[in-house]
């Protein structure tokens, strides 16, 4: 099952993804337009100031099995199996606070969306953006990551590819052969002479 | 294998579900004096504010019980267990057999003793029963006394201040929320109930309940007043349901004691739910606190446990949150330190009425209270639970710079 896969160690905190978000979760998913809806886009990550110039984009972990989901008095949180998600219904939602007292990540935040508009708040996270995954795109936060602090893959895959990589530097230094070839536009650039 | 579930909410439906995913092929019955499909009670205050429907009270679908291949004996009290013959009683007359039990049958409402409780106007909000006596009630009421500042008090309150009743809200002690709440928060909710526009009236309580023509009147307070009302609803507490356990010695009056496993004296019964006495899971001591997150853990061990799967429930964390119109609050674990060593840390933001109160005690973080922005409360609650020292976590949860990115940019200290 694919999910945002999170390199806090080349987060830069420009803020992009939130913006992405953000306007994802708009009415209207048009930036100048979202600005004037009436109810205000809410970003569903967010990104703390963590070491020296490090950041931290802090997300919803779609938690299986997950301890929001226990806690749900109102019976709005149900895990979607095709999607790997926990998603929250809005419609069932009754503010009450339980889920951010359950999450051991702080993901959750409180506020009016239209999906629920009789309502002054509900609770809101990351849902993976299902309208953007519906056609084939990855969530709004991974496309406007530029600098692969976020992406969209299998953890299993990525796990395995980063194992190999530091395989091969560990067996690269321990030979004593020079450190990771050089990057494809490096040796490109000095194809040209 | 033959699994028989006493209640079927939180802790019961928690139970079955976990049992079912352990022990596919077990015939699990579940029992009910409810007839109603599960629910959830502390939605009853928001239904009773039209914060939700009645509907969206069934957690569960009405093919639920087929879906799972549970048996469901609904509006069937129980009126004994029988521990030797591994049988369980119902009202009907009815004896079923069990290879093991598990006694999920929660807490009914206490009630002070005092004159005028069978007056019409008088009543609790723990079932979906009293919820509907009362809204028919309501139809005709315009005035309405809620006893007891807990948490189902005040949100009860604030649903009836919603539908514009003239709410009195009576306090026992100095303050609302007692036990769970310090001064300057309890300060901060009682603003939030002025804002409201309910009457809070502290070290109040009830002496009787008055009434004319069979009808609640007025209630009679401790102080001599007479407090006029069309309606008094209840709140101040609940008890187990352990009655159908006299003569069997596994319960106590304060609930049924139980191991870290959430068995009882008996082998083949398990409990879990508001009708145990759990072990505090920073004190060790055991402690009743009702909660429906608590419900589920220990319904999930228990239904495990009665597949054999051996679980160990860690202890309850006592927490809560509630959520007024205007004021959010959220606490956690112990309100003072239990040693002198131990400190407390406050920060209040007067302008926007935000305030965060951690509590330590030898190096660690053992409660907290947190009003308006709660987003973060988690995060405290698994450093209270995971019994971290403060000095190796990478950043000071009394800074202000405390946050997620904080606590996880940087390794922990020790760690590979």
């Amino acid at each position: 099952m694919k999910t945002v896969i999170v390199r806090p160690e080349r987060c830069v905190g420009c803020l992009q993804c939130r913006l992405a978000c953000a306007v994802e979760h708009s009415q209207t998913k048009e930036l100048v337009a979202a600005l004037g809806e009436a109810w205000r886009p809410v970003a569903r990550i967010a990104v703390y100031p963590g070491g020296v110039h490090l950041s931290f984009p802090n997300k919803c972990r779609h938690c299986d099995p997950a301890p929001c989901q226990a806690v749900c008095i109102a019976g709005a949180i149900s895990r979607n199996p095709a999607r790997g998600t926990t998603d929250i219904d809005p419609a069932r939602c009754i503010n009450c606070g339980m889920c951010a007292m359950a999450c051991p990540f702080g993901v959750l935040t409180y506020a009016p969306t239209p999906k629920a508009p009789e309502r002054r708040a509900v609770a809101l996270k990351c849902d993976h953006c299902p309208d953007r995954q519906a056609q084939g795109l990855p969530p709004a936060c991974v496309e406007a990551c530029k600098v692969g602090a976020l992406s969209w893959g299998e953890p299993a895959q990525e796990m395995a590819a980063k194992g190999r990589s530091l395989a091969q530097a560990y067996f690269a230094a321990s030979r004593g052969v020079a450190e990771s070839p050089e990057p494809e536009m490096i040796r490109l650039w000095r194809q040209l002479g | 294998m033959r699994f028989v579930i006493i209640g079927t909410s939180a802790a019961g439906l928690a139970g079955a579900e976990t049992a079912r995913r352990f022990a596919p092929q077990a015939t699990i019955t579940l029992i009910s004096d409810e007839s109603h499909l599960p629910y959830s009670r502390p939605l009853l205050t928001y239904l009773l504010g039209g914060e939700t429907t009645r509907e969206k009270l069934f957690l569960r679908s009405p093919e639920y019980f087929r879906d799972w291949g549970f048996e469901a004996l609904l509006g069937t009290p129980v009126t004994r267990v029988d521990p030797q013959a591994h049988e369980v009683h119902l009202a009907d007359g009815r004896a079923i057999p069990y290879d093991r039990l598990l006694i999920a049958s929660g807490a009914n409402p206490r009630m002070p003793r005092i004159p005028g409780l069978e007056l019409e106007g008088v009543f609790t909000l723990r079932h979906l029963a009293d919820a509907e006596r009362l809204e028919r009630h309501l139809a005709k009421a315009r005035r309405v006394t809620v006893v007891g500042a807990g948490a189902v008090g005040l949100k009860a309150a604030d649903a009836l201040s919603h539908r514009g009743l003239k709410v009195d809200l009576l306090a026992r002690g100095a303050q609302p929320l007692s036990k769970v709440l310090d001064p300057v928060s309890a300060r901060l909710l009682m603003e939030a109930l002025q804002r409201l526009g309910i009457t809070l009236h502290l070290h109040s309580w009830p002496t009787a309940v008055v009434g004319a023509g069979g009808r609640v009147t007025a209630l009679a307070l401790n102080d001599g007043r007479e407090l006029p009302t069309e309606a008094v609803i209840f709140s101040v507490g609940v008890a187990p349901r352990v009655e159908f356990l006299a003569g069997t010695e596994l319960s106590g009056p304060d609930g049924i004691p139980v191991n870290e496993l959430m068995g009882t004296a008996d082998p083949d019964i398990f409990a879990a739910g508001d009708c145990v006495l759990p072990r505090h899971l920073i004190t060790g001591e055991p402690a009743a606190f009702h909660i429906w997150p608590a419900a589920v853990a220990q319904g999930e061990v228990a239904g495990a446990n009665l597949a054999g799967a051996g679980r160990r429930y860690d202890g309850i964390l006592p927490m809560n949150s509630l959520s007024l119109t205007g004021c959010r609050i959220i606490t956690g674990g112990h309100l003072q330190p239990n040693t002198p060593e131990g400190e407390v840390f406050e920060e209040l933001d007067a302008k926007t009425g935000r305030f965060k109160r951690l509590v330590f005690d030898q190096g660690r973080l053992v409660g907290a209270t947190l009003v308006g922005e709660v987003r973060h409360a988690g995060i405290y609650f698994q450093l209270i639970a995971q019994k971290i020292p403060v000095k190796e976590l990478p950043c000071d949860p009394r800074s202000p710079e405390f946050h997620p990115g904080r606590l996880w940019a940087r390794p922990l200290p020790g760690a590979a």
